[in-house]
């Protein structure tokens, strides 16, 4: 008997004219564990709301069809009821977090459904020690970093030991290494107790080991199947907006009928299959980067020490220069210094010790507003700064501040919106949009100051696959027109196919500073500081071409002449 | 960045039951309003000082030491200048009207002191606990645990929020009182948003942990009142009595 069962659900939410779910039918059974994926607006969170009653509970709108949980009508039970069974564990893990210290946060569930004291105190031990925060027990959940937060939500929604858990976007804000580790703690929950999981996760690439994968489109399911059928379905895939497997497509793009399930394996199934490197290959790619001198240096942090208020040092002795034109990717955990880092160079933030020179002179004692005149920041999360009720008037913001005459203000917030092709929505509520263009929305009211560095900090968090597509594809144009461009980003992929420089950052320094070609190549060194390089470069890294992106993988792969071509071999798995 | 106050620490204060914490503290503005005259209230200031070492909050003091200067300073002032007296010290400011000042100064910041030692030694949780077994209903005790919980999220949204905003060019610091009150539209209208998501957010992962799911819940930290309560209990009605008296008598 299937745990969850849903019986031709359909869901509007009030006020909106489409449906988010249409008649969606599908059953789950006890101890499966299904990836549910989907480009933004498709309906998956929806779905995942059904499932512990958030939605029709505290969601307004109409839902028809049947949702069973174990049998029983989710509209007969609030999620609160549903709390033993149905464990919830959402994006936003600051929200989910309200007690005093560790060990009082897994408590308080149990609490909250009159577990006696002991059951309670063996549960909190029990789910500490499974995800890894025993020995953080007392600490404020406060002082805890992003991925550790993650773990202590799902412990303290596993205290409640229900049978089902569903996991909304989890990993979406946390560095790879704490995503690693929250993967590795939802195994080694499920491998102790038996446990039904449902998994919203952009990443298709990390999450080959679902059961089953369901895609949803337009509120409707689009395709389902396990993960090998969706390796072969790659291109259905990603028609849905869905990002496909890199392994799967670069089987495919060399013709082999395979089936890989990591980096090692793929690269010598390429060479059995008798492809080798080109031996100018490598010579090519630093040809082609090399015809992309940069200008002169706009920009030198020298000893660069931040300590904050409450004594904390944040950065501590930062040297970097920065050239015109150049695209860098600022690459580290959570709490490596980055944001803080970028601050200063867009004037936010004074230095405690050290210097920033802008063309070559020192701004010590200097009015930092020359720095934000030259230096534009995109902040992470574009509702931190969406105020205006029309698009035009958002972007306007910063050249009315800067005394702009209103015909040049117009002329600006036409070129800008343009430029991120929200060309004629000027007039809309920029809060009817979606995040990728609420985002879009910030990089124009940054790109109408005209400021000649434009720094975006995590610009591609919270985008599905084709928004992040769009949205780089943007900031390579703008690169490309000659703005400079410094993103920090936790998406290696983004950062491996898009920056020319990497800068690599732990505990308030700079650990490595180099091409992204030399940054990516060097895999030991990025494992070392918790950043896994993306599958393409791995594979590339394995068969010694310091590829960056999957095309220049298969640009750089030739059949070895003399080799005779076997057939290729089945895959054993 | 922290913007809790509880401090983890082992003390005699810490392990007392938050009953008698929540006793001691309001013993404490008992004796301060039944003042007015800076001495007897700053003898209780000492008391309340020796109290906060015991309980090794006053690392706290740190944090707002700004906001009791301002409160001493804006109270000796005005007070200074506007309450009459028979001693002229020189302009309108008056000997008697001076010591009021300093009198209500040592009253107010001895109140934020006294607040500032029981959040710093004592859990929310505790205090809820402590409510609860004071009979305050569970849903009103734990509604002010959670205010305590958002002031944090608030203060942390209100700053992303100003970076941003500063970074796009505003200037706060210049302007008249109506221009600077108008640039402060595009600060508000964020963290306003914000906060109203983060209240849904919160409000969803409350329920999804069986917050109000049942009419009894247990709890996993326990309190109980021992020795050290009684003895503290005894001390704190002895100095209030010593106050007491001192007021009516002398």
């Amino acid at each position: 008997m299937p745990v969850i069962r849903l019986n031709e659900v359909s869901f509007r939410y009030r006020g909106a004219n489409e449906p988010a779910l249409s008649e969606i039918t599908c059953h789950i059974r006890a101890g499966e564990l299904v990836g549910l994926l989907g480009r933004s607006g498709s309906g998956r969170s929806t779905l995942a709301s059904t499932l512990n009653g958030t939605i029709p509970h505290l969601v307004r709108g109409d839902l028809r069809g049947q949702v069973h949980i174990g049998g029983q009508d989710i509209r007969a039970q609030r999620p609160r009821d549903l709390a033993d069974r149905v464990g919830f564990v959402f994006q936003d893990f600051e929200a989910q977090l309200f007690s005093t210290n560790v060990a009082l946060e897994v408590a308080f569930g149990p609490e909250n459904l009159g577990v006696p004291r002991e059951e309670i105190s063996r549960r909190v031990d029990r789910y500490l020690r499974l995800v890894r925060l025993e020995a953080l027990r007392r600490k404020a959940s406060a002082g805890l970093s992003g991925g550790q937060k993650q773990r202590l939500a799902l412990a303290s929604v596993m205290a409640l030991e229900p049978q089902v858990l569903v996991l909304d976007e989890p990993t979406s804000d946390l560095d790879p290494a704490g995503r690693a580790d929250l993967w590795d703690a939802v195994r080694d929950l499920r491998r102790e107790r038996a446990l039904t999981l449902v998994i919203i996760d952009p990443e298709t690439d990390e999450m080959g080991w679902v059961d089953r994968f369901i895609v949803l489109d337009r509120g409707r399911i689009a395709l389902s199947g396990t993960p090998s059928e969706l390796r072969r379905a790659t291109g259905t895939l990603e028609g849905l907006g869905v990002k496909g497997f890199t392994l799967a497509r670069l089987a495919s793009a060399i013709g082999l009928q395979e089936e890989w399930q990591d980096a090692d394996q793929a690269a010598t199934a390429i060479r059995t299959a008798g492809w080798r490197v080109k031996e100018d290959a490598a010579e090519t790619m630093r040809r082609a980067d090399a015809e992309r001198a940069n200008g002169e240096v706009l920009l030198e942090v020298e000893d660069l020490t931040h300590r904050y208020p409450d004594g904390t040092e944040a950065l501590s002795g930062v040297s970097c220069a920065i050239r015109r034109g150049e695209f860098v990717a600022i690459l580290g955990q959570n709490g490596s210094g980055k944001t803080t880092l970028v601050k200063h160079l867009n004037g936010i933030l004074r230095p405690t010790a050290g210097d920033i020179r802008l063309s070559g002179q020192s701004l010590r004692g200097q009015p930092l507003t020359r720095l934000s005149r030259l230096v534009g920041l995109v902040f992470q999360n574009p509702d931190h700064q969406i105020f205006a009720e029309r698009i035009r008037d958002e972007v306007a913001f910063g050249p009315r501040l800067q005394g702009l005459a209103e015909g040049e203000v117009a002329r600006r917030v036409d070129e800008a919106l343009e430029a991120v092709d929200l060309a004629g929505a000027g007039d809309l509520d920029p809060f009817v949009l979606t995040k990728g263009s609420r985002q879009r929305v910030a990089v124009a009211s940054t790109l109408a100051t005209k400021p000649e560095v434009i720094i975006l900090d995590e610009p591609t968090t919270g985008l599905d696959h084709r928004e992040l597509e769009g949205m780089m594809a943007l900031i390579q144009r703008l690169n490309q027109a000659g703005h400079t461009i410094l993103i920090i980003t936790h998406a290696m992929a983004v950062a491996a196919a898009y920056a020319r420089r990497g800068i690599l950052m732990r505990n308030g320094r700079i650990v490595r500073d180099g091409t992204a070609r030399e940054i990516f190549s060097d895999e030991s060194s990025l494992l070392e500081l918790g950043l896994t390089p993306p599958p393409a470069v791995q594979v590339a890294n394995r068969l010694g071409v310091p590829a960056l992106t999957l095309d220049e993988l298969v640009a750089s792969l030739t059949r070895a002449p003399l080799a005779p071509c076997p057939p290729a071999p089945r895959s054993h798995s | 960045m922290n913007l809790f106050l509880f401090l983890d620490r082992d003390s005699p204060v810490h392990s007392l039951d938050p009953r008698t914490k929540i006793f001691l503290l309001l013993g404490s503005f008992v004796a301060a309003v039944l003042f007015f005259q800076p001495g007897p209230l700053f003898a209780l200031l000492l008391v309340l000082l020796v109290y906060g070492a015991m309980g090794r909050a006053l690392q706290n003091l740190r944090r707002i030491w700004l906001l009791l200067l301002s409160i001493a300073i804006v109270s000796i002032m005005s007070w200074s200048v506007f309450a009459r007296g028979a001693t002229p010290v020189f302009w309108r400011v008056t000997w008697e009207g001076f010591l009021y000042g300093l009198g209500a100064a040592i009253k107010i910041d001895s109140m934020i002191i006294a607040g500032l030692i029981f959040l710093s030694t004592t859990k929310t949780e505790e205090i809820v606990l402590g409510l609860i077994r004071l009979r305050v209903p569970y849903q009103a005790a734990f509604a002010f645990s959670l205010a305590i919980r958002m002031v944090p999220t608030i203060i942390g949204t209100a700053v992303t929020v100003t970076e941003a905003q500063r970074s796009r060019g505003l200037d706060l610091e210049s302007g008249g009182p109506l221009a600077r009150l108008r640039k402060h539209i595009p600060l508000l209208v964020p963290i306003f948003l914000d906060t109203l998501r983060n209240t849904d957010q919160l409000a969803k992962a409350l329920e999804s942990r069986g917050f109000g799911a049942r009419r009894e819940r247990t709890s996993y930290l326990e309190i109980g009142f021992h020795a050290a309560d009684g003895l503290a209990l005894a001390l704190g009605a002895l100095i209030l009595a010593i106050f007491v008296a001192i007021r009516f008598t002398g």
